[in-house]
């Protein structure tokens, strides 16, 4: 899926690039599966915090998580532009709600540079980089770092306390 | 090399083989000679020397032509079956199991020298001759005594002879010659076919029935037949035929020849073959064609009829939808969507039984490797059982079959460990000497019961109680209040264990425990029922798939949660002010007996609705002996649903054991009672402690 042309300029990475909470961040385009309009979400009870609930994509039970709360960002609303990003990390498949999804950016490589330590109160470990393009900041995400490393630390520990 | 799959094929077959040989010689301990156990014990150490050969795997070769060898003697008569020749060929098969497990990778390393050694020595002089041969599927070319007529059998060949014999069949070479001068030979050969068709049926002929057919042979050509009548009369009844010069007819005799047949002695010639004879053939051996399916091809094809169920249950919510809305008598296009709809409700829940069907195994599976088990472990016991295993054919779906091996060994185990006596106990006690233990599968309702019986000595409930209370596990008060029957329940409880000796059998105390947790993470229930003296009797009721079930739904803060049925005991509605508050817990007085309740509410953090209401619904859950009663806000019936785990990134979620998707396309999730009433049970202890 992933569509990287490696041209002389060092090559680019597509971006899905996304709102929240007033802020722009990207993902790699290669880690999408879909993106779908805001639908019903049935809770799933003793779950993290950040754990919206599952939803049926399909005949698929897909798990759906708030990236608000995973980050302890502001709370928005949900409006008409409130999108849930399919992505597909490490085999699993999970939806992430976001404020908007605005475009897809081509982002040459050189012009990403490494993330400050913290940065809109997110921590720099679960960053790829930021992007500087027309003025614009995007924050690029490191999902893999975002789904699992805390979380799934988050998740066990759950488990282990309710056992 | 062989590939993956055609060793994966070969060992398939092996597992069969040995299988086969293990049911035949229980067969021989038991009854003796028996022609037909002999032929099949030959025909199976036949089929796994020669291919064990020609995968290469020596060994296994070697061990099975020494038992072959064996049965041939054993066939012809010249070898009695004893008992100490039984236990020589039980430590073979055993040998050839270890094998099995070397060519999977495991690390053994078998040594066969003494098994061949023992085999060799149950065999006596007479075998020299035959040990030269070699070891590769030999040829079997059969000539009869006058030596005129030959021909060479096929394996299968054999097999529908050996099946007509026992119908009184005999099967005859029949060598006819024409004229050669004739003009005409395929309508001479024609006429004898015809004519020898009446009398019995072709299941061979050579050339190819095609060939003889068109006239391409020489003189003469020869078929297999199978018939009642005597060789005379067949003889005269070819000669009715004109141009016919000579008609030669010997009986075969299969146990006389060397044994080998000869596979795919003319390539091709099979096929013609069957075709012309395919009637002939129908009617001897009616061979079930199967294909062999990856597992995993059934599951998707299972979640994929899980879809079309959703979609059929939110078709039909939508055609009532639809009806509602533009009525009845409107239009046909209502009509016309209630048939669509329902018509593809029906073939929807036929397709989903098929599946279902595919997925299916018989019980035999599981049930054939324990005859040999029992065997065994009452020899070792010294102890005298008659085993009778009733429903081979009840069918399973391949997940639980999987899953069940494990308890059933356990029961068995210990229904001879603990459960039936010592023979001269048994006299004593004025009972048969050797006891009975019965294994029975068979349906009720959507469900399957196996039930494990002995008539042994029975549990006492009164020592089970006082042993429950020794090890701590129950309260001395709790303990005395028990009925005989829940004190027999408590066998269940982890750590518990009656016997004081421990055997290497059975009985470290883990295994009850087990049992239980093993059935009941199939949604199974097992229950045990014991008279002290009488003996014992365990039965496990187990859904017939794994996939599809059926729930009580509930709603709670207006979302739907599924009960699986197995576990729902009633539902009930009950008036507010009948709920009793025990320490902190609430409970309800229901015919009699004090009903633990909790609200679903607290166990899954939604909030209350908070309105006081005049009466709640209560769901009774049962799970072995403990009974909870959980307080939803509704009920809305049962209803068949399909099973999606939640998936590996939300993991093991306390007290739900997966989701499943609604007619309306809503998720609503499964709740997993066995946690739920394990939690309560831990929530009861604290609040006891504190």
């Amino acid at each position: 899926m992933a569509i990287r042309e490696n041209g002389a300029g060092g090559g680019e990475d597509q971006m899905v690039v996304f709102q929240l909470t007033e802020q722009t961040y990207g993902i790699d385009i290669a880690s999408v599966y879909e993106i779908i309009r805001m639908e019903a979400i049935t809770r799933v009870p003793r779950t993290p915090g950040f754990v919206e609930g599952v939803i049926n994509l399909r005949g698929k039970i897909i798990p759906v998580i708030d990236l608000c709360k995973r980050f302890n960002l502001q709370l928005t609303e949900r409006t008409g532009s409130s999108r849930i990003i399919i992505v597909n990390v490490a085999g699993n498949t999970i939806g992430m709600i976001v404020d908007a999804v605005s475009e897809v950016l081509r982002v040459p490589l050189d012009s990403i540079e490494p993330p400050p330590p913290m940065i809109h109160g997110i921590d720099a470990a679960y960053l790829k980089g930021i992007a500087i393009l027309d003025s614009r900041l995007v924050i690029l995400l490191n999902l893999e770092k975002i789904l699992y490393e805390h979380e799934t630390n988050e998740l066990q520990g759950f488990g282990l306390e309710t056992a | 090399m062989f590939s993956d799959e055609e060793i994966s094929v070969f060992l398939d077959e092996l597992e069969e083989k040995i299988q086969v040989l293990n049911e035949n010689i229980l067969v021989l301990e038991r009854e003796g000679e028996n022609q037909e156990a002999l032929q099949e014990i030959f025909r199976a150490a036949h089929t796994i020397k020669g291919s064990s050969a020609v995968m290469g795997y020596d060994k296994m070769a070697t061990l099975t032509h020494e038992i072959e060898n064996l049965f041939d003697q054993m066939r012809k008569g010249l070898l009695p079956v004893s008992g100490p020749l039984v236990d020589t060929l039980f430590l073979a098969l055993d040998t050839l199991h270890v094998l099995r497990d070397e060519i999977i990778g495991k690390d053994v390393s078998v040594d066969i020298e003494q098994v061949v050694a023992r085999l060799r020595q149950c065999q006596g002089p007479q075998s020299a001759p035959a040990a030269g041969e070699a070891p590769e599927a030999g040829q079997g070319q059969y000539s009869p005594p006058d030596g005129g007529v030959t021909g060479v059998l096929e394996d299968v060949d054999e097999e529908v002879i050996r099946e007509a014999g026992f119908r009184g069949n005999q099967a005859y070479w029949v060598n006819v010659e024409v004229d050669p001068a004739c003009q005409m030979k395929s309508v001479r050969a024609f006429l004898v076919f015809e004519t020898i068709q009446q009398v019995g049926e072709v299941i061979k002929c050579e050339p190819s029935a095609e060939d003889i057919q068109e006239g391409r042979f020489d003189v003469g050509f020869r078929v297999v037949l199978l018939t009642s009548e005597d060789a005379d009369r067949i003889r005269n009844l070819i000669m009715t035929v004109s141009e016919v010069t000579r008609a030669d007819i010997s009986r075969i005799k299969l146990a006389e020849g060397p044994g080998g047949a000869l596979r795919r002695a003319e390539p091709g010639s099979r096929e013609k073959n069957a075709e012309q004879t395919a009637k002939a053939e129908h009617a001897e051996v009616k061979t079930v064609q199967t294909v062999r399916v990856d597992v995993q091809n059934l599951d998707t094809l299972m979640n994929l009829v899980g879809e079309l169920v959703i979609d059929r249950t939110r078709l039909n919510r939508f055609a009532e939808i639809f009806e509602g809305r533009f009525g009845t008598g409107s239009s046909d296009l209502v009509e016309k969507m209630n048939e669509i709809s329902g018509h593809l409700g029906q073939v929807t829940g036929d397709l989903q039984e098929q599946i279902m069907k595919a997925r299916m195994l018989p019980v035999a599976q599981v049930f054939n490797r324990f005859p040999r088990m029992v065997r065994d472990l009452a020899q070792k016991l010294g102890k005298e059982v008659n085993f009778i295993v009733e429903g081979h054919e009840t069918e399973l779906d391949r997940n639980v079959i999987e899953v069940i091996g494990d308890p059933l060994i356990h029961l068995i185990r210990n229904a001879l460990d603990h459960g039936i006596e010592e023979p001269e106990e048994r006299v004593r006690l004025g009972k048969a000497r050797s006891g009975v233990l019965r294994l029975k599968a068979s349906y009720m309702e959507n469900h399957i019961i196996i039930t494990v019986q002995d008539d042994g000595k029975g549990m006492d409930p009164a020592r089970l109680r006082a042993k429950a209370v020794e090890k701590g596990l129950v309260e001395r008060e709790a303990a005395e209040r028990m009925s005989d029957a829940e004190a027999v329940n408590l066998i269940f409880l982890p750590g518990f264990s009656t016997v004081t000796v421990v055997s290497d059998l059975s009985g470290r105390g883990v295994g009850m425990d087990i049992v239980r947790n093993h059935i009941e993470q199939i949604n199974g229930i097992v229950e045990v029922f014991s008279t002290l003296g009488a003996g014992t009797t365990f039965t496990i009721k187990l859904p017939l798939t794994l996939a599809i079930i059926r729930a009580m739904m509930v709603e709670l803060a207006n979302e739907q949660f599924a009960f699986p049925l197995t576990n729902v005991l009633e539902t009930i509605s009950v008036k507010a002010g009948e709920i009793k508050k025990v320490k902190h817990n609430e409970v309800i007085l229901v015919r009699g007996r004090i009903l633990p309740l909790v609200r679903l509410a607290d166990i899954f953090e939604r909030e209350d609705s908070g309105e006081e209401k005049e009466r709640l619904f209560v769901v009774v859950l049962g799970i072995g002996d403990k009974r909870v009663g959980v307080i939803v806000d509704k009920l809305l019936g049962d209803l068949e649903i399909v099973i999606k785990s939640l998936g590996d990134y939300l993991g093991k979620v306390p007290c739900l054991s997966g989701a499943t998707i609604l007619g309306d396309g809503q998720v609503a999730l499964i709740v997993d009672v066995r946690s739920l009433v394990k939690e309560i049970g831990v929530e009861e202890a604290v609040y006891a402690a504190g």
